[in-house]
């Protein structure tokens, strides 16, 4: 199903403001908008980097310029089911790391822990404040053809894309004026005030007045432009692992032109095996020697907490609406994907007989690496994907393959110019947990440019869109009315000026 | 506030790189207009203006390329191997600042990230003569734009000083390489014969050069004359770009930073280097030794304030 669209092509209620101003702008302006969103996107320097022939590459971020639409209805139903999601996540966490009672009364199977490879037993018997071990999560929703929207997966660990989610929408601002001043866009850009909020509630008891940094793995991580984002929005500083230092009162410090000073809150875009090498690898270079100590001893808030990344394993996954029975007594407001545990003989047959049915996903990569669509792998890929589940059961899980929903999406048309066709989508929002929830109203929406394509990740060339929540529509005045179109008139005279200039030079 | 010594340590690169972009391409200009002055029978070659770069590399020259100008050009203005060529230094003051973005006010950022992409599809073009003196005003002008950017919208904080330093150490450097320039196109010109063109036209190209013809004539009430052309850009203590005013700036600068004794002491040797320098204008053996002593105290200058304030080992 498509987003914006009905079967019959008519605008669903949210977007039909936007439908229509499209098709009074007809192709040509939209493409030439988008060519403008392209240039700011250059201009101010939205990048992600990839790495490729063995160079890290800066690269300007793709964005398609129709925006996805979600009624406000919708999102409020959808946003309570996540702040509930990961209420119960963390409850789950905090349990693990502590009392274990979810597997003492049999609701979680304890064995899994063992095998898990995101459990860090150097993490047993802590309590973060609040309770909260994941606080940011990003949350990946997809919208199947029977219209409803499923969690995918939970990323408890590093999750990233915010920073776009704010940089598209300033982009969208300036290409589509008009609608966000015609009807109520949900605002996104509170989301980096939120963090800072949420940051200084883990300072140490009696700080008053808490440094705030990001830990980053440095300037050839792909997530780099948003370690900097969001060191730049929150007024933090961004610092490398070598930046850091903790002493023998086991405080954390950063190596100033003026000499050492305190750390109160790290927010760490490492991996857990890599911050710090005296606890986890030895071999890292990334982290801090000492950053669980301080960590453990109370001196240093961190998000996410250590360990946090044991709730979202592709295996941890299926168990999550009972998890939010047990811990909350509530029924799940989002539902999950079924998904099959090949762990279990039963399940496993289901899903060796039925792999051409199924998408087979590995429990602990990101991404969408190592991702097998049934539908799509040749007969030696599934052959492959078999051999794999039957080695390592406990490593795999696998999911009916779902139809994303579409959003139409500004392509190439095959003969030098452009054309809306409907491509598919998911959808991450963001949520923060501390003392309370916050999720980033929509999210950040990827979109795969290839015809027929379900893979969204911008590392394999998936494009993005920007997210509005949509709460009213506001006629325009027939005042505003008459303004717009001297706007667009003065504007299409300019253009036709342009060309014929450009023609007679 | 705090500041890093890793950040401390790119602001003030990327600053040296920024000035260092803008001068050379500044060079460049003048010594166009100067080349151009030449009566047509007398060639001044371009290979001195490779010395501006601190560069010895061996250049290679196109036997057909009489003058060495498209050669030296294409060195100076797209060679990403010459680390001072103005598409290398605009590259790396964005690196720099790329990876300094939350310590710098964004738009900033939106001015060198701007000039980054327009140096990077312009630079191979602008070798010829045709679109070069456009290219070249545009470096010094958004150069100068991200100054006004930091100056007006950047608080007066540890970064904004270290970026403020590295400004003026490549800024004195500078000047005293131009001067160099001046020094070795004398010797060039001695060795061959009769100085065709008028010792007043080329000293007003230095000035030019350094955006200080102007400046110095209303400093000046005599004719334009080679010792006191040295003399104002040495020792004025109120034009901008004189090696003097950018030390005394430095200083300003300097006491504001912690513990500075270090950079103070180094900076008292460059000054008393400045003064006791004797430079004669139209020798071109003195004066390139008068500068050389110059640079050299810059560089102590620039390790005092590396080993200080932004070696990350603090």
């Amino acid at each position: 199903m498509d987003e914006l669209l009905t079967d019959d092509g008519a605008a669903r209620p949210a977007a039909a403001a936007l439908m229509g101003l499209i098709d009074q702008l007809g192709t040509t302006t939209l493409v030439e908008r988008q060519q403008v969103a392209e240039l700011d996107i250059l201009t101010m320097g939205i990048t992600f980097t990839v790495y490729s022939d063995g160079q890290n590459i800066d690269r300007a971020w793709p964005f398609d310029i129709v925006p996805r639409v979600i009624p406000g209805s919708e999102w409020d139903r959808t946003s309570a089911g996540l702040a509930q999601r990961l209420r119960a996540l963390n409850m789950f966490i905090d349990d693990l790391y502590n009392d274990q009672r979810v597997i003492a009364d049999g609701v979680f199977p304890g064995g899994m822990l063992e095998e898990s490879v995101n459990f860090r037993p150097q993490c047993r018997g802590i309590r973060p404040k609040h309770g909260v071990w994941a606080h940011i999560s990003g949350t990946d929703l997809v919208r199947d053809d029977d219209g409803v929207l499923y969690v995918l997966e939970d990323n408890l660990r590093v999750p990233s894309g915010v920073s776009y989610v704010l940089e598209n929408r300033a982009v969208a601002k300036r290409a589509f004026g008009e609608l966000f001043a015609r009807q109520q866009i949900r605002p996104v850009d509170g989301y980096t005030d939120e963090l800072k909020r949420l940051l200084i509630s883990l300072a140490p008891d009696g700080v008053t007045d808490p440094q705030l940094v990001v830990l980053t793995p440095g300037i050839y991580n792909s997530a780099y432009f948003e370690h900097s984002f969001l060191a730049q929005r929150m007024g933090a500083e961004l610092v490398e692992g070598a930046d850091l230092v903790v002493g023998d009162d086991d405080c954390v410090y950063m190596r100033t032109i003026t000499g050492l000073e305190r750390v109160h809150v790290i927010y760490r875009r490492i991996d857990d095996l890599f911050l710090d090498p005296e606890a986890f690898r030895p071999d890292s270079m990334l982290g801090v020697p000492g950053l669980m100590r301080a960590w453990k001893a109370g001196n240093v808030g961190m998000a996410n907490a250590p360990g946090a990344g044991v709730a979202d394993d592709k295996v941890v996954y299926a168990w999550v609406p009972d998890l939010i029975r047990y811990y909350l007594g509530e029924e799940p407001l989002i539902p999950n994907v079924p998904t099959y545990r090949t762990m279990y003989e039963d399940e496993r047959r289901f899903v060796i007989d039925n792999i051409g049915d199924l998408v087979v996903k590995p429990a602990n990569e990101s991404g969408g690496y190592g991702i097998v669509i049934g539908n799509r792998a040749t007969a030696d890929q599934l052959a492959e994907a078999v051999a794999a589940i039957e080695a390592d059961p406990r490593n795999w899980v696998a999911q009916p393959i779902l139809s994303l929903s579409t959003v139409p999406t500004l392509v190439p048309d095959g003969e030098g110019s452009h054309t809306l066709a409907p491509r598919h989508v998911d959808l991450r929002p963001f949520v923060l947990t501390g003392e309370s929830s916050y999720v980033t109203p929509g999210g950040l929406t990827r979109v795969a440019l290839p015809e027929g394509s379900l893979v969204v990740n911008s590392s394999q060339g998936g494009g993005s869109k920007d997210t509005w929540v949509v709460d009213g529509i506001f006629e325009p005045t027939p005042a505003q009315e008459r303004f717009e179109q001297r706007q667009q008139q003065e504007h299409a005279d300019q253009w036709q000026a342009q060309r014929q200039q450009g023609n007679g030079a | 506030m705090a500041l890093l010594a890793r950040v401390a340590d790119r602001l003030y690169w990327a600053a040296r790189y920024l000035e260092r972009a803008e001068d050379t391409a500044r060079i460049i200009r003048a010594y166009h207009d100067l080349v151009v002055d030449f009566p047509g029978d007398v060639v001044l070659r371009w290979e001195p203006l490779v010395a501006i770069s601190g560069n010895v590399v061996a250049v290679e020259y196109d036997p057909d390329d009489y003058s060495g100008e498209r050669t030296v050009l294409q060195f100076l203005i797209a060679d990403r191997r010459n680390a001072g060529s103005i598409a290398s230094c605009v590259g790396s003051a964005r690196e720099n600042l790329r990876t300094t973005r939350e310590v710098i006010p964004r738009e900033a950022w939106h001015t060198v990230n701007g000039l980054s992409h327009y140096v990077g599809s312009n630079a191979a073009t602008a070798v010829g003569r045709q679109t070069r003196d456009r290219f070249l005003a545009r470096v010094i002008d958004e150069s100068r734009r991200l100054d006004g950017v930091i100056d007006s919208t950047m608080t007066r904080h540890h970064s904004y000083r270290l970026f403020r330093l590295g400004r003026l150490i490549e800024r004195a450097d500078m000047t005293t390489r131009v001067l160099g320039v001046r020094a070795a196109a004398l010797l060039q010109l001695d060795a061959a014969g009769d100085d065709p063109l008028s010792d007043e036209v080329q000293w007003m190209g230095v000035l030019r050069s350094l955006s200080a013809l102007q400046m110095y004539q209303r400093a000046t009430k005599a004719p334009i004359e080679g010792e006191a052309v040295v003399r104002f850009l040495l020792f004025d203590a109120s034009f901008p770009r004189s090696v003097q005013c950018c030390l005394d700036e430095i200083r300003s600068i300097v006491v504001t930073l912690p513990s500075p004794q270090d950079v103070l002491a180094a900076l008292d040797r460059a000054d008393s280097v400045v003064g006791e320098a004797r430079p004669i204008a139209s020798d071109g053996h003195a004066l390139d030794d008068a500068m050389d002593q110059v640079q050299l105290a810059i560089t102590e200058l620039d390790r005092a304030v590396h080993a200080r304030w932004v070696s990350s080992s603090t």
